[in-house]
């Protein structure tokens, strides 16, 4: 079994990632894995996490996304969160969980906006 | 199936919900969380309320594997006094047990690593109703509910 979940594209010095899996805890530490790695591999300074197709994070989920964007942090990588769903962003502010770590954004233009304007 | 469970004297009979879930392993959080999801849409539950149930069962459904290993999440539609529809989500495990309660359900505890320890006290800010029953070596219930809303 392959441990890659999601495919990785490669942009200039950033990583775009389209996640269109259900996050579930297997898959989320599969992926912090791949990523981590790829930034690695491909010396990338940005990545950008597309989670429009993912419909539930919890508070595990959130952690981890966080963890990893520390994890990239520590490798010279900034991490954009984009396109959170409405529905996904109320569930998580009421629960009172915030992504930290992470910059985020409402289109892939304004992340790579935000990427480009840390460099 | 019946089954009684009986926590400081709290019982619960499985015969009473439309839907009961086995959680054995990681993979069984996600087929809960899927399987209620699907039953809330079914009932006429808003997108924004489905999201909500969803993301509960999924702490629910994980605090069961993490801390009691095994347990079961139930769910069934209730009519409340008003006629109001319910959604009634209800989670049983015969584990260790919550030493303190109120410690658990405040926000940034945790016993665990690798946790926000936002999980059950965002249940109960999610949802309308919350009530916990647990008894230190004999498992935990927790009980929420959510009112269907109409726009």
């Amino acid at each position: 079994m392959s441990d890659k979940v999601v495919p990785i594209i490669k942009l200039y010095d950033y990583l775009i990632v389209p996640i269109q899996i259900e996050l579930d805890d297997i898959t989320v530490e599969k992926l912090q894995m791949q990523l981590l790695n790829e930034i690695s591999a491909k010396k990338a300074r940005g990545v950008i996490l597309d989670v429009s197709m993912v419909d539930v994070i919890d508070s595990y989920i959130s952690y981890v996304l966080s963890e990893t964007a520390a994890m990239a942090k520590a490798m010279g990588c900034h991490t954009v969160i984009c396109k959170i769903q409405p529905n996904v962003a109320l569930t998580l502010a009421q629960m009172g969980i915030k992504l930290e770590n992470v910059y985020t954004a409402n289109s892939l233009e304004s992340a790579l906006e935000i990427l480009n304007q840390l460099d | 199936m019946i089954k009684v469970k009986n926590i400081n004297d709290f019982s619960v009979d499985t015969e009473d919900y439309d839907l009961v879930l086995k959680i054995r392993q990681e993979a069984d959080i996600a087929v809960a969380r899927q399987m209620v999801k699907d039953f809330a849409k079914k009932n006429g539950f808003s997108l924004a309320d489905v999201t909500k149930i969803a993301t509960v069962v999924s702490e629910l459904s994980r605090n069961i594997q993490r801390y009691a290993k095994k347990g079961y999440i139930c769910a069934r539609k209730k009519h409340g006094k008003d006629g109001n529809v319910l959604l009634e989500v209800l989670a049983y495990d015969n584990g260790p047990g919550i030493k303190d309660v109120e410690l658990a359900v405040t926000g940034g505890y945790t016993t665990s690593q690798r946790s926000l320890g936002l999980g059950l006290s965002g249940v109960r800010r999610l949802m309308d109703t919350f009530k916990i029953i647990s008894e230190e070596g004999k498992g935990t219930i927790v009980i929420t509910e959510i009112r269907r809303r109409t726009f």
